[in-house]
């Protein structure tokens, strides 16, 4: 077991008033699995996702990652814990404009205290795996929406974490390149890796082997690979 | 490697808003310039102080003649004389110069041309002591002063204020107080040193002047030119024992006369020049704890800016630490860049003053390094509240900043 969350609350005060973004979940991730979140706008995916992917603390309940208790943990264990065992791939992107592709992919890596020629070969092999490698030297701006989130996927990927948090991640694609990036997602599941994605959209969802609905913080549903 | 990360997203932020960041700097370009400027300024006026005295060739010390008081009552005034000056010049114990003179306004005339000049009474050992160099003709000699031969050297400057060329009026008979003076010689051009102006001056054998024209054995002052490596306060003690010997003067007794140190006026000079210097650039220094101040505020509207940058590289595993580094690396990048254009300005002012005045060009090294090094310490420190309040942003909440 990956993920081993126990009746995770998180509210917000905003002025006077309380929201509860996420009111009691509970949730187990086994390595391998390929999840699918869903649930309509505001329903608490990305709440959910920013507190077990470390970006976030609970309000109250419990939170195992990997056997250890990371609800009470400092922020620079966090940020370790973000850092390694953790790759996050996000709607908008999030590449840094100024930056090629390969240093992009390479920032995690800094962050670890890699050597730089450590660095630059696994960033190229992960820039491989997602089919850039005649990218190396572009930036953001020079490449396809499509492009862009491959790098996205890249960077999560460089550091072999133990588990990728994908937040709409093809909400800003249409749906060809939406479906490629989807490929990649399914090859790297194929080959062990634990994801979890948050989507709107059910021809999505339906790839993934299992899917969690959400709905003003509570899960609603919880159904297991339905799918080959 | 994260520390080369930081500088380069620093330079990259620095670059991305060109005209902001130069904004920012300005002030802290200026407060460098100036206080290079400052710096740079004083020692070259210090410098050129020194090759003054340099020029003035070996030390010189002088003697006035002073009023004398007994009991505190004033008892006259007590002359230095022609004799006090022979006295000195008999002791062997110092290597020293004995240049006494005597000087004061005469008229003279060549052909249709009157001025009014400084005549000075001279030993052929005064030009040597004053460092004056012969540009025409020859000097006098001390067997030309034995024998009160009338004969002049003139200052570089009066041929012309008598309307003639060197040529026209070496070897000529000038007349001072109406009796004829043989021109032998013409000084080169000396420049003024501040309280005197040579080049305006005539100079005559000092019995000469003594006996024909001043009609008193009483002098001005005595030059003692003495090499750099003497020990001055013996030198002076001598000189005291055998002058209040000469002049009766008691044990107890006040000198009759004083002694002046010009290298020690200088030193002091220096040391005004020094202080002055320091002010001034304290003053200046001021104006870069301003720009410090531009630089936090400029820094804080970076963080905001880049909120979803910084929840971003938080995401990736950034720490506290590595943040703070980020924003304090790039406030400190930008005050050594400003830093580094101030200084370049800075000496670049100091080079048009130093040519305009004539002056030797004198940037201290250590005055360079020591305002980089300050500019540093003021993007270090007001860099530090900035890049903490962008250490301290909670990612979360970061990532969903538009
Ligand atoms: N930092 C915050 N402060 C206040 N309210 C927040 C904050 N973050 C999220 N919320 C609220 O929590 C709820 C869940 O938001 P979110 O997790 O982003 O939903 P989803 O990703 O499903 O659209 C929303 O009502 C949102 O307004
Ligand atoms: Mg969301």
């Amino acid at each position: 077991m990956i993920i081993n969350v126990k009746d995770i609350k998180k509210s917000y005060t905003v002025g006077t008033q309380e929201v509860n973004a996420l009111r009691g979940i509970n949730l187990s991730v086994e390595k391998g699995e390929f999840i699918s979140i869903m649930g309509p706008s505001g329903s608490g995916k990305t709440t959910l996702m920013n507190i077990i992917g470390c970006l976030d603390t609970p309000s109250s309940g419990e939170y195992e990652l990997n056997g250890s208790l990371v609800s009470k943990l400092e922020d620079d264990e966090l940020a370790r814990i973000r850092n390694k065992e953790i790759g996050f791939v996000f709607q908008s992107f999030n590449l840094l404009a100024k930056n090629s592709v390969l240093e992009n992919v390479m920032l995690p890596l800094k962050y670890a205290g890699f050597e730089k020629s450590e660095a630059v070969k696994k960033s190229n092999e992960v820039i491989d795996k997602v089919g850039l490698s005649d990218r190396l030297a572009h930036t953001p701006a020079e490449l396809s929406g499509g492009q862009q989130q491959r790098v996205a996927i890249a960077r999560a990927l460089v550091n072999k974490p133990s588990i990728i948090f994908a937040d709409e991640p093809t909400g800003n694609l249409d749906s060809k390149t939406g479906k490629e990036v989807m490929t990649i997602f399914k090859e790297l599941n194929a080959s062990g890796q634990t994801i979890i994605l948050i989507t709107h959209e059910e021809s999505i969802a339906n790839q993934s082997n299992r899917i969690i609905t959400i709905k003003d913080g509570l899960i609603k549903s919880d159904n297991r690979g339905t799918h080959d | 490697m994260l520390v080369e990360e930081s500088i380069k997203s620093a330079i990259s932020s620095i670059k991305t808003n060109r005209v902001r960041s130069f904004l920012t700097a300005l002030a802290i370009i200026i407060g460098t310039a100036a206080v290079i400027a400052v710096i740079g300024i004083g020692s070259s006026a210090s410098k050129a102080l020194e090759e003054d005295i340099d020029e003035l060739g070996p030390r010189t010390l002088s003697i006035f003649p002073s009023q004398r008081k007994r009991g505190g009552v004033s008892s006259g005034f007590n002359p230095l004389v022609i004799k006090d000056a022979e006295a000195l010049a008999k002791n062997t114990e110092h290597n020293w110069m004995i240049a006494p003179a005597m000087s004061g306004n005469r008229q003279v005339k060549y052909q249709n041309n009157n001025i009014s000049g400084e005549i000075n009474g001279y030993l052929p050992i005064n030009f040597k002591v004053r460092g004056f160099d012969l540009g025409h003709g020859r000097l006098f000699t001390d067997k030309e002063n034995l024998g009160r031969k009338k004969v002049v050297v003139l200052g570089s400057k009066v041929p012309g204020e008598l309307k003639k060329s060197v040529k026209d009026i070496l070897n000529q008979d000038i007349l001072i107080a109406g009796t004829s003076y043989r021109v032998i010689g013409v000084l080169e051009e000396e420049g003024s040193t501040g309280w005197q102006n040579p080049d305006d001056d005539l100079y005559v054998p000092l019995l000469t002047a003594s006996q024909r024209i001043f009609g008193t054995d009483r002098l001005g002052w005595i030059n003692v030119g003495i090499s750099n490596d003497t020990n001055v306060d013996y030198v002076m003690m001598t000189i005291e024992e055998i002058l209040r010997q000469k002049h009766d003067i008691g044990p107890g007794g006040e000198n009759d006369f004083r002694i002046n140190d010009w290298s020690q006026f200088s030193d002091l000079r220096r040391q005004a020049t020094g202080i002055f210097t320091a002010l001034i650039a304290g003053i200046a220094g001021i104006s870069l704890i301003v720009g410090g101040i531009g630089v936090m505020n400029i820094m804080l509207v970076s963080v905001t800016e880049r909120t979803r940058e910084i929840g971003l590289r938080k995401a990736l595993g950034a720490t506290h630490k590595s943040i703070m580094m980020q924003f304090i690396i790039e406030a400190v990048l930008l005050c050594v860049l400003g830093g580094l254009i101030g200084v370049f300005i800075g000496t670049s002012l100091l080079y048009l003053f130093a040519t305009f005045n004539d002056w030797p060009f004198a940037m201290p090294i250590s005055a360079i390094i020591g305002s980089i090094t300050f500019s540093a310490l003021v993007g270090l420190f007001f860099g530090i509240w900035p890049a903490k309040r962008a250490a301290q942003l909670d990612p979360a909440v970061s990532l969903r900043y538009e």
